[in-house]
C-alpha cells in the first residue's frame, strides 16, 4: 500500500498563547511540534503498515516553512519512510481551501514517483486553529470519499473500513479508495521514537517543493484565501475575582457559598 | 540543562524525559516498594534503544558523545536511580571488554547489549571490597580452559545478566599481578547467581552474588592475557564510576525539584513556605552543588572523549556528586518536614537511593586515596 | 458563487431523536439578529425522515421559511447526501450565508459546501457582527481560545461558518414562520462513504451544554473514591458532573462528562471546578459560564484567573462542607 500522511506544525498547545508586542499572536518562543492530531493519524498508519508487512511505505507532506523540517524528521522516526516539506512565501496566508490545493499539487507531484497514494491519512484538526476543515476540503480537490474522526482503520478489496468516533459511541463508515482519513485520538499513544531511528531520520533527506508545483499560484495564499482574518486579540480578560482563603477549609467552604447565594447562582 | 550537547542529543532528550515521565517516574514508586524487578519498564527502555547508548558506533552504538550520554542518563536518574543503576551497569560490565578485549570479544559483547541483553561485572567478594587484591576467586588452566571456582557478591545485574566480566587469580603467588579477567556468558555450566540482596534504595537494580563452581571456560575468553585482570578492572573503574557521578546528580537534581514544588504548595504562618528566605537559601545550596557536580562530571566524560588522562577527575566527580546527592536528598526530605518521612511522598526514597553511591565503584574513602596519589604524585 | 445572493441566511438544522438539536436552535439568533439588519429572511433547512415536528418545532424559533426534506432515504445521516443536499438548496435560494451547528457533523458538512461553492468557511464561530461592506463578521477562538480572530469572507458567496454551542442564546418570542416540504434527489454517485453501523456505547446522556449548574473535577481530586463528592454536589444542586482529560483518562468518569477544547464547550449560569488547576484546553471551555467557583490547594493555578470566586483550599475538606450547605438551602 502507498500511503500518505499529511501533517502541520504548530506550537505545543499546552502553552497559553498571548498577544505580542507587535499585534501578532506571540508563538515564536514556543517550541514547535508535530500537531498531536497528526501523530495519532502516523502512529495509526504506521500499525496499519505494520500489520500488513507487505513493504508499505509511508510518506509524510507537510505545508509549512523550513523549520518543518525538524517535524517532518521526528516523522521519519516514528514509521515515516520517506519526507517532504511544501514551503514557498506564496503559501503564506492560505486558508484551507488553499492549503488543499497546495496538497493536492503536491499530491500530484509525488504521485509521479511513486504511484497512485491508496490512503490519505490526516489528523482531524490542528490544534493551533482547529479549523478542521483540510482533510475536507482535501478529499473534494481529490474527488475521493472521507471519513473524519477516525479511531481504527481496516483495509479490505479495495475499500477503507473505518471506526468513526461519535459522541455517544461509534459508526462503522466504509469508502472506496483511495481516500481521505482524519484521525481523533485511538485508544493507544503514539509510539517512542528509538534512539536509533532518531538518529536515522536525521541523516534521512527532506525533499523540498516550492511554488513550482502549484497548478493554480492565484488560488493559494493570501491573494486565493477566500476567508480573512481582519482582527486578531485577546478575549476580555474576566475580571479578577474574589480568593478566599480562611483559616480553615470548612469556613471557606462557608464563605464561598454565602456569596453564592448571594449571587443567586445556586438555582 | 547545563550539559552543553549536540542537537541530536537535545532532540534525543526531549525524547527520553517523554518516556522517563510516562513510563517510568511513577512506575518505579511500586517497584520500590515490593523490590520487583520492572520487565516491563526495561523492556520498554530497551525498545527505545536506551541500553546501547554507550556502545562505540562502530559496534552498532548511536554515536553520541559522553556528554551527550550523560545528559539522557541523568534524565533516567532522575525519573529513577535504580533503573539508571541497571542501564549503566551494564556499560560497566561492557568496559573490561571495550578496554582489553580482541575484536572478536568486543564484537559479541556489543552485540548482546544492543540487541536487549545486559552485562554485569564481577569483581568484588564478599572479603574484597575496597581491597579486591584480597579476592580469592581462581582461575586454573585447564588445557584449553580455564576451571573458575570462587564467590562474587554485590554484583549488579548479577541475576539478569547475559554476560559477566570476572576476576580470577591465575596465579596466587603474584598477588594482583596474578588477578586476570574472564569473559563468561550465562548459561556457562558451573555459574550461578543467587542470593538476591534486599537494598535500602535502588531497588529496581539488581544485585546479587555470582557463584562460579568449577566453571569452565574458554581460553579464548581470556581478557588482554594472564595478570592484567587488576589493571583492566581498575580501568574499567576509573571510566565507570563517573557515570555514578551522574545518576547521583540525577538524584539530586529530583530532589530539589521535588522540594521547589512542595514549598510552593505548602503554607504555613500564612504564606507557602517557599516564600522564606530560610528555604531559598536551601533551594540555593543545593543548586550550587547540582551545578558543581554535573559540570565535575561533563568535565571527566569530556577528558575521556579527547583521550587525555581522567583518573582523579573521574574519582572526583564520583566522590563529589555522591556526597553532595546525599547531602541535597537529606536536605530535601527536612524541607518536606514530616511528610517527607512518609512513604507517600518521593523525597524519602530518593535518600535511599543516593546512600549507595557513595559505597560502590569505589567508595568514596578509596577515591580520597585516589585523588591524593594523583594530586601529591610521588 | 458571485454576490447575485440574496440577503437571506441559510440554516442547517440538525436532527437527533426527531427533534432539533440545541446548537441548531441557537444558531437561528444570530441567523436572525443579522437577517433583520439586511432585510433579508432566514430559511431554515431540514434534513431526516419523518422530521415533521422537527420542522414546526424550527418554525417558532425564528425561522422565517422551514424547508422540511423529509424522505426514507434520509432517514440515517450521509456526509455526503446531507451535503448534495444542501449544495442543492443553496443552489436555489441563494443565500449570502450558511449557518451550521457546531456539531461533530455539522463541521464535516461546512468545508464540503465550501470546496463545492469554492467559498470561505468560518470555524467554531462564537459571536457574528456586519461589517460596513454589509460582510458579516465571524469572531473564531484561536489557540484554544485564548486568543480571538476576526474573519471575513469579503467577496466569494456563499458564506459559510459552524456556530458554537451555547455561544449564542436561543430566541424566546420569536415569529413563527412557514414549512414547506421540499423532495430532493442526491445522485448514486455522489455518495462516496457509506456508514454500515451506528453503535450507541455510552447509555448515560449527559448534557452539559443544555446544563445551568455544572460541577467539575479534576486530577486534584485525587482518586476515583474522591470524585464521588462531585457526583454528590452536582446532584444536591440538581447540575450535571463535568470533568477534565486527566479525570477521565484515569477512569473516574466516562468520557462524555469532558469539558474542555477536546470535550464539550459550555456556559452554565453556574460552573464550579474541583481540584482543577485550569489548563489552556480547559479553560477555553468554560469561560463562557456565568459565574465560576474553583476550589485548588495552589493559589498560583490558572483557574483562579477565570473565577468569580476562588477558594484556596482542600477540595476533599471543602465539597463536604458545601454539600451540607447545599442540601439545607435546598431544603428551605
Amino acid at each position: 500500500m502507498n500511503i500518505l500522511l499529511c501533517i502541520k506544525q504548530v506550537p505545543d498547545d499546552s502553552v497559553e498563547v498571548a498577544m505580542g508586542a507587535d499585534g501578532k499572536p506571540a508563538i515564536e518562543k514556543i517550541t514547535k511540534v508535530v500537531n498531536a492530531f497528526d501523530t495519532y493519524a502516523l502512529e495509526m498508519a504506521a500499525r496499519l503498515t505494520e500489520s500488513m508487512n507487505d513493504g508499505s511505505e509511508i510518506t509524510v507532506l507537510c505545508v509549512g516553512p523550513d523549520e518543518a523540517k525538524n517535524s517532518l524528521k521526528n516523522c521519519l522516526a516514528v514509521g515515516g519512510t520517506y519526507a517532504y516539506l511544501a514551503s514557498d512565501a506564496a503559501f503564506d496566508g492560505s486558508d484551507p481551501q488553499g492549503i488543499a490545493l497546495i496538497l493536492k499539487d503536491a499530491i500530484a507531484k509525488l504521485e509521479e514517483e511513486k504511484g497512485k497514494f491508496d490512503l490519505i491519512f490526516t489528523g482531524k484538526e490542528a490544534t493551533d486553529a482547529a479549523l478542521g476543515q483540510t482533510g475536507i476540503q482535501l478529499a473534494a480537490q481529490l474527488g475521493t470519499g472521507v471519513i473524519t474522526n477516525v479511531i481504527a482503520i481496516e483495509t479490505a478489496d479495495g475499500k477503507a473500513v473505518a471506526k468513526q468516533e461519535t459522541e455517544e459511541g461509534y459508526r462503522t463508515v466504509e469508502t472506496a479508495l483511495p481516500c481521505v482519513l482524519t484521525v481523533a485520538k485511538p485508544d493507544y499513544d503514539p509510539r517512542y521514537p528509538t534512539i536509533k531511528n532518531k538518529m536515522a531520520a536525521r541523516k534521512k533527506p527532506i525533499n523540498v517543493m516550492d511554488a513550482g508545483i502549484l497548478t493554480d499560484a492565484d488560488a493559494v495564499g493570501e491573494a486565493g484565501a477566500k476567508i480573512v482574518s481582519v482582527k486578531v486579540y485577546e478575549p476580555p480578560k474576566k475580571a479578577a475575582g474574589v480568593k478566599i482563603q480562611e483559616e480553615t477549609d470548612e469556613e471557606s467552604a462557608l464563605k464561598a457559598m454565602a456569596m453564592m447565594a448571594d449571587a443567586k447562582v445556586l438555582g | 540543562m547545563a550539559y552543553l550537547i549536540s542537537e541530536e542529543a537535545q532532540d534525543l532528550l526531549l525524547d527520553v524525559k517523554d518516556f522517563c515521565e510516562n513510563e517510568v517516574k511513577e512506575q518505579c514508586k511500586e517497584y520500590d516498594k515490593t523490590g520487583e524487578w520492572p520487565k516491563e519498564i526495561y523492556d520498554k527502555a530497551i525498545e527505545m534503544g536506551l541500553q546501547a547508548l554507550e556502545i562505540p558506533e562502530e559496534y552498532g552504538g548511536p554515536g553520541l558523545s559522553r556528554v551527550d550520554v550523560a545528559a539522557l542518563m541523568e534524565e533516567m536518574a532522575k525519573a529513577d536511580a535504580g533503573f539508571a543503576t541497571t542501564i549503566s551497569a551494564s556499560g560497566l560490565g561492557t568496559k573490561p571488554v571495550l578496554i582489553a578485549g580482541n575484536e572478536d570479544q568486543k564484537k559479541r559483547v556489543c552485540e548482546i547489549i544492543v540487541n536487549g541483553g545486559f552485562g554485569a561485572f564481577a569483581l568484588t567478594e564478599p572479603g574484597a571490597g575496597s581491597d579486591p587484591a584480597a579476592g580469592t576467586t581462581t582461575a586454573k588452566k585447564d588445557g584449553d580452559e580455564y576451571v573458575l571456582n570462587g564467590r562474587k557478591c554485590f554484583i549488579t545485574n548479577g541475576g539478569v545478566a547475559d554476560f559477566y566480566c570476572i576476576t580470577a587469580l591465575t596465579d596466587k603467588s603474584k598477588g594482583v599481578k596474578g588477578m586476570s579477567m574472564f569473559l563468561v556468558e550465562k548459561g556457562t555450566p558451573g555459574l550461578s547467581t543467587g542470593h538476591e540482596e534486599d537494598k535500602m534504595g535502588i531497588r529496581t537494580s539488581n544485585t546479587c552474588d555470582v557463584v562460579l563452581e568449577d566453571c569452565r571456560v574458554p581460553a579464548e575468553n581470556l581478557l588482554g592475557g594472564e595478570g592484567k585482570g587488576f589493571g583492566i578492572a581498575m580501568k574499567t573503574l576509573d571510566q565507570a564510576r563517573t557515570w555514578m557521578g551522574c545518576v547521583s546528580t540525577g538524584i539530586a537534581q529530583r530532589a530539589m525539584e521535588e522540594a521547589i514544588a512542595y514549598c510552593k504548595e505548602r503554607v504555613q504562618f500564612g504564606k507557602p513556605v517557599i516564600k522564606f528566605q530560610a528555604m531559598q537559601f536551601k533551594v540555593a545550596d543545593m543548586a550550587i552543588k547540582i551545578e558543581a557536580a554535573r559540570q565535575m562530571v561533563a568535565h571527566a566524560l569530556t577528558l575521556m572523549d579527547m583521550g587525555l588522562p581522567y583518573t582523579k577527575e573521574s574519582a572526583i566527580a564520583k566522590c563529589f556528586a555522591s556526597d553532595r546527592a546525599m547531602e541535597i536528598t537529606t536536605e530535601a526530605v527536612q524541607m518536606f518536614g514530616g511528610y517527607g518521612y512518609s512513604r507517600e511522598y518521593p523525597v524519602e526514597k530518593l535518600m535511599r537511593d543516593a546512600k549507595i553511591f557513595q559505597i560502590f565503584e569505589g567508595s568514596n574513602e578509596i577515591l580520597h586515596i585516589v585523588t591524593a596519589n594523583n594530586t601529591i604524585g610521588r | 458563487m458571485t454576490k447575485t445572493e440574496t440577503k437571506n441566511i441559510l440554516v442547517y438544522i440538525e436532527v437527533a431523536e426527531g427533534a432539533p438539536v440545541k446548537v441548531s436552535t441557537e444558531i437561528l439568533a444570530p441567523a436572525r439578529a443579522i437577517a433583520d439588519q439586511k432585510d433579508g429572511q432566514v430559511i431554515a433547512a431540514v434534513i431526516g425522515s419523518g422530521i415533521g415536528d422537527a420542522a414546526a418545532k424550527v418554525a417558532g424559533l425564528g425561522a422565517d421559511k422551514v424547508i422540511a426534506v423529509d424522505d426514507a432515504a434520509y432517514a440515517d445521516y450521509n456526509l455526503d447526501a446531507y451535503a448534495d443536499v444542501l449544495a442543492q438548496l443553496i443552489e436555489k435560494e441563494k443565500p449570502e450565508a450558511v449557518f451550521i451547528g457546531g456539531t461533530q457533523d455539522g463541521k464535516d458538512i461546512a468545508p464540503k459546501l465550501a470546496a463545492a461553492f469554492q467559498t470561505g468557511c468560518a470555524s467554531d464561530v462564537v459571536a457574528t457582527a456586519l461589517d460596513d461592506g454589509g460582510n458579516i463578521v465571524f469572531t473564531c477562538p484561536l489557540y484554544s481560545g485564548t486568543i480571538l480572530t476576526d474573519m471575513v469572507i469579503a467577496d466569494a458567496r456563499p458564506q459559510i461558518a459552524t456556530l458554537r454551542s451555547g455561544a449564542f442564546k436561543k430566541l424566546e418570542d420569536a415569529k413563527a414562520g412557514e414549512v414547506v416540504a421540499e423532495a430532493i434527489t442526491v445522485a448514486d454517485d455522489a455518495i462516496k462513504a457509506t456508514i454500515r453501523e451506528s453503535v450507541k456505547e455510552i447509555t448515560e446522556a449527559v448534557n452539559l451544554e443544555d446544563a445551568e449548574i455544572i460541577v467539575s473535577g479534576g486530577r486534584g481530586m485525587g482518586s476515583a473514591e474522591n470524585f464521588k463528592l462531585v457526583e454528590e454536589l452536582a446532584e444536591v444542586l440538581g447540575g450535571v458532573v463535568g470533568a477534565t482529560r486527566p479525570a477521565i483518562e484515569d477512569g473516574w468518569v466516562p468520557r462524555n462528562h469532558q469539558v474542555g477544547q477536546s470535550g464539550k464547550i459550555v456556559a452554565p449560569k453556574l460552573y464550579i471546578a474541583c481540584g482543577i488547576s485550569g489548563a489552556t484546553q480547559h479553560l477555553s471551555g468554560i469561560t463562557g459560564s456565568d459565574y465560576i467557583v474553583a476550589i485548588n490547594k495552589d493559589e498560583d493555578a490558572p483557574i483562579f484567573s477565570v473565577a468569580n470566586v476562588g477558594i484556596v483550599g482542600n477540595a476533599l475538606k471543602v465539597l463536604p462542607v458545601m454539600i451540607e450547605e447545599a442540601r439545607k438551602i435546598k431544603a428551605q
